[in-house]
């Protein structure tokens, strides 16, 4: 007996049927207009380029539109803007604005929205960074078309505007990009297709989406971040809810229309309901990470960096993570996503085969190891975090690390990660992450794999070898010089370990049978989706 | 009467000027820097400095803190750490669904445990009796939260009843604010209506070994109305001031239910300001909620002096 | 704020007194004390023979057997890092009865002195009763929040933060006793012939407060055990690494549809021997302390 007929028959009960315990008959129409979405994590801030956390971009994804949008095969196609030219020499790039552009407070989007915003973006995103290395000028010619010139040609350059990795290149009104990048902006306008609705915005709790009247999708079909970005919806309400227990319960009893990230203990039971429809998010999947810092001890020893690789089980992790279903893991001797064109495993030998604690232990004595705490920062309201810190906490106790296990909140590992200061003032030794397989195809998106010191992701890896590689790759003329270029980075990562891979898994999502329109990826697409 | 009003009125302030004190001497008990706790794990030295400036740990203490009070008296209760958010702003929009949940909890144990002491006390060592104080013992003994998945897995999962989670504001009406309260109060009354129940039990069986009650009974006055109309009304006080003093347990138990029940209130305020050592907020939290708690006492004294001749102070 | 302590000195009628014939006929006259004691005990032989009683290092991973159904392998089930649950669920006890008997004598330590003097220094009573009434405005719970708040979780600090929000009760009622013992003509006479105001407090005071400060310490004993769980629960508490029974129903809570025994078995035992101590209580006020019984 569902809800409704036991309202109906309510009356048995008295109680109840009594009180009329269902929702008012008005409620319902509005109801299909508005989607009800479980998303990750809190939407605790939201400046997508200041906050990297996947949540924050997903969420940036629909109020803010880039010029350039990855299709689902990771083709950049445009999106604002009309379209792009170059130079014959590559050198000078030309972007032009398409028609009717809006930002949510009804002013136009000009070229120097596009240029301010640009310029904020360029000093925090890492293709960004190189860009602004090699940048001439970035000027806006017009009201719509704007200028980029470069000393260096950059053939990157559609996929650096329309990656979906963090931070994307969202194009924001000139007053608000011009924002210190390493401050948080406070005003949450631009030019996607839903506007957000900051007065219901309760951090910990939920975040309102509205329909921008004023948005104007392109013609094309749609297609992850590119094409038609038609709302079939008014309305789309993210609700917090940190136990997945809950999620679950809501999303069987129609609470709720969408889950972001089911746990995979759950999902038997979510299959078993018809009401509700389970799939795998992202075929691409994601990489578990141990993310070391280079800077404190004791993994600014490569010994120790080295101790942690040689008695880390991949298949422990992945267990803890994803569960017994072998369908849903595999062990990932390497950095990039399996399947694609650049994997490799090469030089990630000392992940394969037995676990060696006794390597591990003799490594760690060599690194001069003292028993200085081991700060581990495990966020407690994520899953895929929690579950790798658990095993982590294990792992480094058994190699004989003095574990400081810190247990914090999601949110607060993304402002804890940045912090490079020592150990015991406020600085940290270790955190878990997981990155989208869509990120990490190649060494452009995938900012994890960089070993460029101070500029390079929180832990700060400073390979040269790597960087070496990096290079090579972007001037790589074909694939299987790519492929070259690839072997060389993953070995000089493995071997100076730039990071541990933790493994690499898929995860599901889930929506209700009434919503449709759902896609794979390895954002939630909110475009399209539409609900009776 | 009027005096005593007055005199009880005031002896509130020095009661609130220890929490508060209490709860702004909290950041000072704390080992190390004042300034570096409320900036937090995450800080950079600048914040640090910047909060050390903001807080003027050169001034003393006292001054400091009277300038805290004051700016709270005026609304005032700092910012968040994390949100960068007002903490007055983030308590109004949590406020409502954990104002709803305590009062229906309230309503809901009080006419549940107060019919059940009455009628263990009449039926005094029969198994009714005993099934009543059994509950009672268990009511304090099984955690909250327990209580609330059990009722969750029942009866919103099982037989879908009700709804999981989640708040509805009242005034999208009042069924459904109520279809998402119903069971959350259960869960949170079952502390509450354990200790109703005994306190309701024991001065009932009090009141009826009275004289009165046997005359009454003598003359042959029926049973419900010896119960409801003479016992009742005069063990009502004990049984009003622990309804007050438990708010102490609704107040902790609803922290826990808020995050068993996804409810968007005050309580899972707390719980998330306390994995991020949200400083301001667990203050503003705290104060609040001993605040309420001590309102609440002082008006249940209030009502004594209306509701019972005897009582002149 | 007059209000009488709260945290759960339950009145009850007292049963008639009876006469007691030996050890067992007490018990047989008292059954709640018969039956909350015994479920004690067993709690208390689990918490001493537990690394004899675990199958398994309750902190071992085998993710290669997680989330198993209980069996004859695993009694209690394994959780999703494939710890065993019984092994835990036994080590919790550990955790839940440390706490609950630290906190019950650290505060009643602290309450019987801060009581006494109290009740015995009139320059600081008024003092020292505002600051404790001030402190009972806070509910408890929030209280131990609050100062868990401000330190890293360990055993250790749940404890501090549990007891300091149960001192101001303790304080109340010892308060409360000396200052109707006082009144008593013994003392009177006691004082009156000139005995020094310790030996005073030694011979005539101390040994009155000491039945309903044991009654009290039990119900603060029970109810630091659900504040240890529920701190737990919520992520204030035992650092998540120590397997209290708070910290296993807080990682079972994901599943709690699906592998509802990793909630089941720490929520049973927790409630069992809460209850037991309750009962406990129960049983001891009546037989100890026909006062307190009377008194609202």
């Amino acid at each position: 007996m569902d809800r409704r007929t036991f309202i109906k028959a309510g009356a048995g009960l008295g109680l109840a049927g009594h009180l009329g315990l269902s929702a008012p008959a008005h409620a319902q129409g509005a109801n299909a207009r508005t989607l009800k979405f479980v998303p990750q994590a809190d939407l605790a801030n939201f400046d997508p380029i200041w906050g990297t956390q996947y949540v924050v971009r997903n969420a940036a994804a629909l109020v803010w539109d880039t010029l350039y949008g990855f299709d689902e095969h990771l083709v950049p196609k445009p999106q604002m803007a009309e379209g792009a030219s170059v130079s014959a020499d590559g050198l000078t790039w030309t972007i032009k604005l398409r028609a009717g552009l809006k930002f949510h407070d009804g002013s136009t989007v000009h070229a120097k929205d596009v240029v301010a915003s640009l310029t904020r973006w360029s000093a925090r995103d890492s293709m960004g960074q190189m860009l602004k290395a090699i940048q001439q000028e970035l000027v806006a010619v017009d009201e719509v078309t704007v200028r980029w010139v470069l000393k260096k040609p950059y053939p990157k350059m559609l996929m650096a505007l329309g990656k979906n990795s963090t931070p994307m290149a969202f194009i924001m009104p000139e007053r608000i990009a011009n924002t210190d990048p390493f401050k948080q902006i406070e005003e949450y306008i631009g030019s996607g297709p839903m506007r957000f609705v900051r007065n219901e915005w309760v951090p910990g709790s939920k975040a309102v989406f509205a329909k921008f009247e004023g948005y104007k999708p392109r013609e094309e079909a749609n297609s992850w971040l590119s094409g038609g970005k038609h709302m079939m919806v008014d309305r789309i309400e993210w609700i917090v809810m940190p136990d997945p227990g809950t999620a679950s319960a809501a999303l069987q009893n129609g609470e709720i229309d969408w889950w972001e990230n089911p746990i995979t203990d759950l999902v038997p039971q979510l299959k078993r309901n018809r009401n509700v429809r389970v799939d795998i998010a992202d075929p691409l999947g994601n990489i578990g990470t141990f993310r070391m810092n280079h800077l404190t001890t004791p993994f600014n020893s490569l010994k120790a960096r080295q101790a942690v690789l040689a008695a880390l089980s991949q298949e422990d992790y992945m267990r803890a993570l994803v569960g017994d279903d072998t369908n849903l893991w595999k062990a990932l001797p390497g950095f990039f996503t399996p399947g694609t064109p650049l994997y490799t495993e090469e030089g990630g030998d000392l992940l394969k085969g037995p676990r060696n604690l006794d390597l591990a232990k003799r490594l760690l004595a060599e690194s001069g190891y003292a028993g200085t705490p081991v700060t581990c920062i495990v966020a407690q309201d994520q899953p895929i975090t929690k579950a790798q810190g658990d095993v982590t906490a294990d792992l480094l106790k058994r190699i004989g690390f003095n574990v400081d296990y810190v247990a914090t909140d999601w949110g607060t590992t993304g402002q804890r990660r940045a912090m490079k200061n020592p150990v015991g003032q406020g600085g940290w030794s270790m955190f878990h992450s997981w990155h989208a397989g869509a990120d990490c195809i190649n060494p452009a998106v995938y900012i994890a794999c960089r070993a460029n010191g101070d500029r390079a992701w929180f832990g700060w890896p400073s390979i040269p070898a790597v960087e070496t590689a990096v290079d090579e790759w972007f001037e790589a003329p074909d694939l299987d010089a790519e492929k070259a270029a690839i072997r060389r980075l993953n070995r000089a990562g493995m071997e100076n370990v730039t990071f541990a891979p933790t493994g690499f898994f898929l995860q599901y999502q889930a929506w209700r049978a009434n919503v449709s329109g759902v896609v794979k990826g390895p954002l939630p697409f909110f475009w399209g989706v539409s609900k009776t | 009467m009027f005096a005593y009003i007055i005199r009880r009125v005031l002896a509130t302030i020095p009661v609130m000027a220890v929490v508060a004190l209490f709860v702004f001497s909290l950041l000072y008990i704390a080992p190390g820097d004042p300034a570096a706790v409320i900036a937090g794990d995450q800080a950079t030295p600048a914040d640090v400095e910047r909060i050390r400036q903001s807080l003027g740990l050169d001034r003393p203490f006292l001054v400091r803190f009277g300038e805290w009070v004051w700016n709270i008296l005026n609304g005032d209760m700092g910012v968040s750490i994390f949100t960068n958010l007002p903490v007055t702003t983030m308590i109004k929009q949590r406020i409502e669904p954990t104002l709803s949940l305590m009062v229906l909890t309230l309503i809901l144990a009080v006419s549940i445990a107060v019919p059940m002491g009455v009628v263990a006390a009449w039926k005094h060592g029969t198994w009714i009796d005993r099934c009543v104080m059994g509950f009672a013992v268990l009511g304090f003994s099984v955690p909250v939260f327990v209580v609330g998945y059990v009722l969750a897995y029942v009866f919103a999962l099982e037989l879908d009843w009700l709804p999981v989670q989640g708040y509805t504001a009242f005034k999208e009406g009042l069924f459904p604010w109520l279809e998402n309260l119903i069971l959350p109060s259960i869960a949170l009354g079952g502390v509450y209506i354990a200790l109703i129940a005994r306190i309701t039990r024991a001065t009932m069986l009090e009141v009826l070994q009275q004289d009165y009650v046997r005359t009454a009974r003598a003359k042959g006055v029926g049973q419900r109305s010896i119960l409801f109309l003479h016992a009742l009304k005069n063990a009502a006080v004990p049984i009003v001031t622990v309804i007050g003093i438990g708010m102490a347990l609704l107040i902790g138990g609803a922290v826990v239910t808020e995050s068993v029940f996804a409810i968007p209130g005050l309580g899972r305020l707390t719980v998330d300001a306390i994995l991020r050592r949200d400083y301001p907020v667990i203050q503003g939290v705290v104060l609040l909620f001993s605040f309420v708690y001590v309102l609440v006492n002082l008006l249940i004294d209030l009502l004594y002096t209306l509701f019972d001749p005897r009582i002149r102070y | 704020m007059d209000a009488p302590a709260i945290a759960a000195p339950l009145p009850d009628v007292l049963p008639p007194m009876k006469p007691r014939r030996g050890f067992i006929g007490y018990l047989r006259k008292n059954p709640t004390i018969a039956v909350g004691g015994a479920l004690l005990l067993v709690m208390l032989g689990i918490v001493v023979f537990a690394p004899y009683l675990w199958t398994v290092d309750p902190t071992a991973l085998a993710p290669a057997k997680r989330t198993r159904e209980p069996s004859a392998l695993y009694w209690f089930g394994t959780d999703m890092l494939g710890r065993d649950v019984y092994s835990r669920v036994l080590f919790g006890a550990r955790v839940s009865m440390l706490v609950g008997f630290s906190v019950a004598l650290l505060s009643s330590i602290v309450g019987l002195t801060i009581g006494l003097c109290s009740g015995f220094v009139r320059w600081a009573d008024a003092l020292v009763m505002r600051i404790m009434d001030g402190m009972m405005s806070i509910p408890p719970i929030l209280l131990a929040i609050a100062l868990m708040a401000l330190t890293r979780g360990s055993v250790q600090n749940v404890i501090i933060a549990i007891t300091i929000a149960e001192i101001p009760r303790v304080s109340r009622l010892v308060r409360g006793v000396v200052l109707s013992l006082r009144e008593q003509p013994y003392v009177d006479a006691a004082v009156a012939c000139g005995t020094r105001t310790p030996t005073i407090i030694w011979r005539h005071i101390l040994p009155n407060t000491l039945a309903p400060i044991t009654v009290q310490a039990t119900y603060i004993c029970a109810s630091a055990m659900i504040t240890e769980a529920i701190l737990s629960f919520i992520g204030a508490g035992t650092p998540p690494i120590i397997p209290s029974w708070g910290n296993i129903m807080a990682e079972g809570r994901a599943l709690w549809q699906v592998k509802p025994y990793i909630v089941f078995f720490p929520a049973v035992f927790l409630s069992i021997t809460v209850l037991a101590v309750n009962l406990l209580g129960d049983g001891l006020r009546d037989a100890l302390d026909p006062r307190m019984a009377k008194r609202l």
